[in-house]
């Protein structure tokens, strides 16, 4: 079942004197479950591209359809609605709120979406215990680590339910135990609770994951793969 | 959630936080203390024209007011004013003589406002009685009649205990009356002016100097239970005062009524001058918290907290920051002016020239209530105009690129 359908995406940014297509002409789809890595060198413009698929940024044309929801064609308010309940996000820097502990972090989403205490409690609990941080849910983002931090950001993302879970360079400022740890994480939960998740990655190992490879260079998708 | 949001944002940066928390109570104490400072003031000075100058209310045959003349005068005095002390709302009256006469000492001449009293009546309406520095209060001692004057015509005219004084003016008649009174007593009062100016004598002896008939009074004085509700007092008086004038003291002193009520606004003036200081220091405070948060503030947004939230949330910090500040600031200020409401601040440096105007030299401090109600509001919404500016730099911030800053 297709979850994002991406028609003639373009995204031109214009500065005084310079011009740059950073996404041009993209057509993708992606189905329920995937685990996908999209790839390319800096300045690529896959980070450009997961932004408007988040809604993050606009497109300068074309479509963006999550499950028949055209969400460049919501209004920001609409649109800050649609993030919250369908979207999760991961960011490289964690991104983590420093003055709430990681259960606080994760039920954090929860509480704006207008959960009762309990329904956040107990999702957050499992949530912090899939990615193994049962014991450490009441630690403040400076006492863990980045790897530790990455995991509750993952379950941040997952909090809300998403529809999918869209990762930019999640794994580039942790180590290779942490990244590995991160990795196998995200993939029980994407084979076990089905959830799609979209990486945004330079790193060989989130490659080596992913069981769809998409290469993007100069705004245009180059190779689509499917292992 | 947002509320313990904010709260905890407020002490991210303690040190920050404390020095503008500091700063806004030192604002805020200094603010109320300076505003129970004046208000002490200004309830000094009220006091002392009710008690001792001019009484809460007074009532005078129609036109008396405009030229104090002598044929214009209350008949029936002793008996309206008896009715009148009957009222429940009513302490004290007293009925009174007026004249302007024309003073010759050994050493000098004068003016002023001579008032023949019952000295019993009087009593209990003005404080004279207490404002004796020398000598008696109206005490018969010989053949002459006695005369109570101010320190300040005392040391004018080189006066004394036991002196003599010519007293002469224009009687009922319209005669030139002249008479010698003997000082039994010199009194002094906050308001030198008042004391240049104002001689007491017994009202059978004004009454006789003046040629005036029996049972009359130029002026009835009174004081009320409750100095907060005179007009309704007024109005009760008026009923038995028939066609002669009743008056509060704000209508016979109007100087004073408009002192008193441009004090409030002078009041909501310093404060608010303080509170635009200190508004200026929580907007730069706020700014930088928004600024280093810029990041977070866009993941924020990522996530799906909607613009609204994020006012609100910088406008609870702010508030926050700020009644911290406020609540510590008004309760330290309620303490010190709490104290010198009962120990007296001693300005006497400058005695000279605030008793001139009628104004003591020992001020205690008054704070009304709903004064501090009202810096506490204000305080609240310096904290929320402060987040304005801040609140709206974090709204236009781009989640995309905010969470990718550095």
């Amino acid at each position: 079942m297709k979850i994002i359908q991406i028609k003639n995406l373009h995204k031109i940014y214009n500065s005084d004197s310079v011009s740059v297509h950073a996404v041009n002409g993209v057509d993708l789809s992606f189905e329920e479950g995937e685990f996908t890595a999209i790839v390319g060198p800096s300045g690529s413009g896959k980070t450009t591209l997961l932004n408007i698929v988040g809604g993050l940024d606009e497109a300068t044309e074309g479509s963006v359809e999550v499950d028949g929801v055209k969400i460049n064609e919501l209004s920001a308010r609409k649109l800050t609605d649609f993030r919250m309940k369908n979207i999760g996000f991961v960011f490289q820097a964690y991104n983590l709120v420093p003055v709430l502990t990681a259960k606080e972090n994760v039920e954090f989403i929860m509480h704006l979406q207008g959960a009762n205490k309990n329904d956040r409690e107990a999702r957050t609990t499992e949530l912090l215990k899939a990615v193994g941080l049962g014991e450490m849910m009441n630690r403040r983002p400076s006492k863990l680590s980045g790897g530790q931090q990455q995991r509750v950001a993952v379950a941040r993302a997952l909090a809300s339910k998403p529809k999918f879970v869209l990762a930019d360079e999640p794994t580039a400022n942790l180590d290779s135990h942490s990244t590995e740890n991160l990795l196998d994480i995200m993939e029980l939960l994407n084979k076990e609770e089905n959830i799609t998740f979209i990486f945004s990655t330079h790193d060989q190992r989130v490659v080596h994951k992913a069981r769809r490879v998409i290469t993007i260079e100069d705004g245009k998708i180059i190779s689509d793969e499917v292992k | 959630m947002i509320w313990s949001i904010a709260w905890r944002n407020v002490w991210r940066n303690k040190v920050r936080s404390i020095i503008m928390i500091v700063a806004i109570a030192l604002g805020l104490v200094a603010g109320v203390f300076s505003i129970a400072f004046m208000q002490g003031a200004v309830d000094a000075r009220i006091e002392s024209a009710t008690r001792s100058e001019i009484s809460h209310i007074q009532i005078h045959a129609p036109h008396f007011s405009e030229n104090n003349e002598t044929g214009l005068y209350i008949t029936q005095a002793k008996e309206l004013s008896e009715k009148i002390e009957n009222l429940n709302d009513l302490e004290a009256a007293s009925y009174r003589l007026i004249a302007e006469p024309f003073i010759m000492a050994a050493h000098g001449t004068g003016g002023g406002k001579m008032l023949g009293i019952v000295p019993e009546k009087e009593k209990r309406v003005s404080n004279i009685s207490q404002k004796l520095v020398e000598g008696t209060y109206l005490e018969k001692d010989g053949r002459m009649p006695p005369v109570l004057i101010g320190e300040k015509l005392a040391t004018k005219l080189k006066l004394k205990v036991g002196s003599k004084v010519n007293v002469q003016m224009v009687d009922m008649s319209g005669d030139l009356s002249s008479k010698g009174y003997r000082v039994c007593g010199i009194f002094k009062t906050v308001n030198t002016s008042f004391d240049e100016t104002n001689l007491f004598v017994l009202y059978d002896d004004l009454q006789k100097q003046l040629a005036m008939p029996d049972d009359v009074a130029h002026e009835i004085a009174m004081i009320c239970a409750n100095a907060d509700d005179l007009e309704t007092v007024k109005s009760k008086v008026q009923q038995l005062a028939g066609n002669n004038d009743v008056q509060i003291w704000k209508e016979l002193n109007p100087e004073m009524s408009i002192l008193t009520e441009s004090m409030d606004e002078y009041m909501y003036i310093f404060i608010l001058i303080i509170l635009l200081g200190l508004c200026f220091g929580i907007i730069n405070t706020m700014l930088m918290a928004v600024l280093e948060r810029t990041k977070e503030i866009g993941m924020l947004m990522a996530v799906g907290m909607n613009k609204r939230r994020i006012f609100s949330m910088i406008m609870l910090e702010s508030v926050m920051l700020t009644l911290s500040g406020g609540v510590i600031g008004v309760f330290l200020g309620t303490l010190i002016t709490k104290y010198f409401e009962t120990a007296p601040i001693d300005v006497s440096a400058f005695s000279e020239g605030m008793e001139k105007y009628g104004y003591a030299s020992q001020i205690y401090t008054s704070l009304p209530s709903e004064m501090l109600v009202t810096i506490t509001i204000l305080v609240i919404i310096t904290g929320m105009v402060s987040a304005i500016y801040p609140a709206r730099k974090a709204l236009k911030l781009n989640p995309a690129e905010a969470t990718r800053t550095e």
